[in-house]
């Protein structure tokens, strides 16, 4: 466990460095004189004052590299199911033979699937699980067996995680918002909105990295009190200035979701095959369409008792994401900005 | 969950903590404001989810006079959502002076005070999705809404009072989802109460007959019951349960159906404004409710005239007349036949269409053909086609003519009532008879407002308002609309002690014990406001006090505790 009056900072290896909360905590732990992250991607980091290896994670002989004289390593792989499975047992694989101390491994809610109700980390998985939340319980079966085999590994099951460089649920929403086709859904927003704030969720991680509770745990990481999804459509949209919020019809969603979205996926096909530089608009996709109606909500008890987690509110959390967003809209890159400290409300 | 009552087997007896009888507004507020709080909650609708012809029959009755009272199966739905399956959506508060006793308007002053239901506004704002509970121009939407008419700035009138509007929200289709999946509401449809079953000793409500248009009949026992059955309905089913109580279930006093009000509502006068800027279509909040501006006559001018509460709004010209010129509204007027009933029912003019007229709205639409047709396209885009429903017909007459709306309070008079029928429905129900009667106090509400506002106009030089060519006649303009669509208000009042309501400040029935009244039937005056959102609010107030009631147990109930389900 790193002290602070410990000289040499522990040295943790972040896969999938590059990524929105790979670079997030990266940043965090750079930050701290206890830490000495290191980011593993597939291309070089841009931020230089951070050591990098450039390593392939599904590639063992790479991940064996890269995993030398590490103590502790987050597995924040995002990209195709199958490339998060592979390079989740290329990872594990790898631990075995160094001498990692732990392992905290990025899972997802996907893996409850179509679930309902207070959902305890031990609720099983309910039918239909997304082809992602298949992939996510595959991986964690792997880091399970990793810890059945002598090595620790905590798992964490962040909701839907938004803030400063989340294009999933931030940014993607936030374009969807001003364009109208996203807003007040009535009875299709009604599902709970299990919202992680970024650093909410690097706090999590960095607990699990330095608490000995947390070995051989599972862990749902949101809000304790979460909004239903009409209230953070409508709350973000208001904060981003997207007035008077829509109001959709239920028609208008399945039009999106059972017209729009697939022709939309077959047009961004299209254009990458054509080689064209274009930017497709978002879909709303299926799953996003019952994803805004499932009635789940996380229970994060579990975190709150033996992680000791803070909470940021999600007045703060939306005013942060929306100045991410219009700094975004000047400047195309989205890891541009500085992390803050993690802070606990 | 959401079951059929058709398929409960004959002369079963169901049994729940708290059963509601009726599915509307108030209904269903109850019944989600009741959810997971650890009691098992009945909700028994006669309707389906959709417009059945002969359950909706079961609404009809007899009016003692057709001009001054619609049909009594119009203007509501007996249906799963009651009539906000196809009310209008015009959200607005009570004010303070509402529940004050005032010794010019006769049975007036609440048991209860104004915060008592105020608190429980916001929440109803939300459930009616009327957006944020603020009803300030001023603060409405930020940097606050745009002025009625510029310059105007009346001294017994508050230009700065707003309505807010409902999707409009029909709360079946909003709600249903979430009584379904509750795991503690049920909730019963094709389920008609026909009868109140009290106990020997007439204290306590033993158990309620249901009964399905296919001859099924089954029972509900429950530790309290709820009549949610709107201001015709309510007191239909107490006068009908008379087999214990003589003259019908807290009719100790014969105050039950008295006291039957609506609003005083309709359009009048003409007003003719000078090169001034005027606005009288709606803004949109930021949470994207409709709101529009209203001429509010103050609490001081009603104390100082001793008037009713009123509410003016500008309005565009009358239809049926054609003189206004407009082509959007001649196309209305041209098109009433194809408008619901209680939409089209202000369109019918003072009598039949005659040729004369007919060509005149059809000169008007020949020379104003973009007027019509940019009405058309506003129309289908932000209303038909739209979740969130332009509110009404908004069109802006040629030259600044505009005519009044109002919309007034009523006096309770204790001669204004529902009584029971002498015909039966399918179900062997007495039907209800209606004998809607209004008071030369309403008549000087709309008058004396409107001389004020009258006067107003001419001390502004902003423009002149005249009563012409109905100078000689108010009283005819005033009661031309009649009972004003379906607000049914004021037939099971509340009151101080049985001498003077039915029902207490919490809505439970004098005399018994697990009786409670949800809905307008209960509010002693009418205020100048639409009833639903103070419908919402004091349903939710009443869900709460059934909550806490349930949690003292002397006061509760006799059941063991096996039953009552756990709340994890």
């Amino acid at each position: 466990m790193p002290d602070i009056a410990q000289p040499s900072p522990s040295r943790v290896l972040v896969v999938g460095a590059t990524g929105f909360i790979g670079s997030r905590l990266t940043a965090a732990l750079a930050r701290d004189p206890a830490w000495h992250p290191i980011a593993a991607a597939r291309r070089a980091s841009r931020q230089s004052d951070v050591e990098v290896v450039t390593c392939d994670a599904t590639d063992p002989a790479a991940m064996t590299r890269a995993l030398a004289g590490v103590e502790y390593a987050v597995n924040c792989i995002a990209g195709s199911d199958a490339t998060m499975v592979a390079a989740t047992r290329t990872l594990c694989d790898a631990a075995r033979r160094s001498g990692l101390r732990r392992l905290v491994h990025l899972s997802s809610m996907a893996v409850y699937g179509a679930a309902t109700g207070l959902v305890t980390e031990s609720a099983p998985a309910v039918a239909p699980v997304s082809g992602y939340g298949v992939a996510k319980q595959e991986t964690e079966r792997l880091v399970q067996e990793y810890g059945q085999d002598g090595g620790q590994a905590a798992i964490l099951r962040p909701g839907c995680v938004y803030g400063p460089g989340s294009e999933q649920w931030t940014g993607r929403i936030a374009r969807l918002l001003r364009a109208g086709r996203l807003g007040d859904l009535g009875a299709d927003g009604d599902g709970i909105c299990n919202l992680t704030y970024v650093d909410d969720l690097v706090t999590a991680i960095r607990a699990c990295l330095t608490q000995d509770e947390a070995v051989g745990e599972t862990f749902n990481v949101a809000m304790a009190d979460p909004p239903d999804w009409n209230g953070y459509l409508v709350r973000f949209a208001r904060a981003l200035g997207a007035t008077p919020v829509h109001r959709l019809s239920g028609r208008q969603l399945r039009l999106e979701s059972k017209l729009a979205a697939p022709a939309l996926k077959l047009a961004a096909i299209g254009t990458r095959v054509a080689r064209l530089p274009v930017r497709m608009p978002d879909a709303i996709t299926p799953s996003l369409a019952a994803l805004m109606r499932q009635d789940i909500r996380l229970d994060v008890s579990k975190a709150a008792q033996r992680l000791g987690l803070g909470e940021t509110s999600l007045d703060w959390g939306i005013a942060s994401s929306v100045r991410w967003v219009d700094r975004m809209r000047g400047d195309s890159d989205p890891h541009a900005e500085t992390p803050r400290e993690t802070r606990a409300q | 969950m959401i079951g059929d009552a058709r398929r409960i087997v004959r002369d079963t007896v169901l049994t729940a903590e708290i059963c509601i009888i009726g599915g509307g507004a108030a209904g269903i507020t109850l019944a989600l404001a009741l959810r997971d709080c650890g009691l098992r909650v009945l909700l028994l609708e006669s309707g389906g989810l959709q417009e059945h012809a002969p359950t909706q029959a079961l609404y009809e009755g007899e009016v003692a006079d057709e001009l001054l009272h619609s049909p009594t199966d119009k203007y509501r739905q007996r249906r799963f959502g009651g009539s906000t399956t196809i009310w209008g959506g015009r959200c607005v508060p009570f004010d303070p002076i509402d529940f004050d006793a005032r010794p010019w308007m006769p049975h007036s002053g609440w048991p209860i005070s104004y915060e008592t239901v105020a608190r429980w506004y916001p929440a109803a704002n939300e459930l009616v999705e009327a957006g944020t509970f603020d009803y300030d121009a001023r603060t409405a939407r930020s940097g606050g809404m745009r002025p009625m008419i510029d310059g105007f700035a009346p001294a017994e009138f508050d230009v700065d009072r707003i309505e807010r509007f409902s999707c409009p929200t029909d709360f079946a289709g909003r709600y249903r989802h979430r009584l379904e999946r509750s795991g503690s509401v049920r909730v019963l449809l094709h389920a008609n109460v026909t009868k109140l079953q009290a106990e020997r000793d007439g204290a306590r409500i033993s158990h309620a007959q249901v009964q399905t248009l296919d001859g099924g009949r089954f029972l509900v026992e429950a530790d309290q019951f709820v009549v949610a059955t709107g201001g015709l309905e309510t007191p239909r089913l107490l006068l009908a349960s008379n087999d214990v109580h003589a003259a019908g279930i807290g009719n100790g006093n014969d105050l039950l159906g008295r006291f039957y009000m609506c609003h005083i509502a309709g359009t009048l006068g003409t007003l003719r404004l000078n090169d001034t800027k005027v606005w009288h279509g709606y803004d949109r909040a930021e949470d994207g409710t409709y709101c529009r501006r209203r001429m509010a006559l103050t609490e001081d001018a009603q104390h100082a005239h001793a008037l009713g509460n009123l509410v003016f709004r500008l309005h565009h010209p009358r239809i049926p007349d054609p003189a206004h010129r407009t082509g959007a509204l001649s196309a209305i007027y041209l098109a009433k036949n194809l408008i619901s009933y209680e939409y089209g029912k202000r369109l019918a003019g003072e009598g039949p269409t005659s040729a004369g007229m007919w060509l005149r709205h059809v000169g008007n639409l020949v020379t104003d053909p973009f007027g019509a047709a940019g009405f058309l396209a506003h129309w289908v885009r932000h209303r038909t086609l739209a979740a969130r429903k332009f509110p009404s017909v908004i069109i802006r007459p040629r030259a600044n003519l505009f005519s009044l709306d109002f919309h007034g309070e009523q006096a309770p008079l204790p001669d204004s009532r529902v009584r029971l029928g002498t015909a039966t429905d399918a179900l062997g129900m007495p039907r209800i008879h209606v004998d809607w009667r209004y008071s030369p106090l309403d008549v000087r509400t709309v008058s004396t407002g409107f001389a004020l506002l009258r006067q107003e106009f001419a001390e502004s030089g902003l423009g002149t308002l005249s009563l012409d060519p109905h100078e000689a006649d108010i009283e005819a303009m005033v009661r031309r609309d009649g009972a004003y669509g379906g607000h049914h208000i004021g037939t099971a009042r509340m009151g101080d002690s049985p001498a003077t309501g039915v029902v207490d400040g919490n809505g439970k029935v004098f005399g018994v014990n697990n009786l409670f009244l949800a809905g307008s039937a209960v509010f002693p005056t009418s205020s100048q406001a639409n009833p639903t959102l103070t419908i919402v609010a004091t349903a939710l107030r009443l869900a709460d006090h059934l909550r806490n009631r349930a949690a003292v147990p002397a006061e509760v109930t006799t059941r063991p505790p096996a039953l009552v389900e756990s709340d994890a």
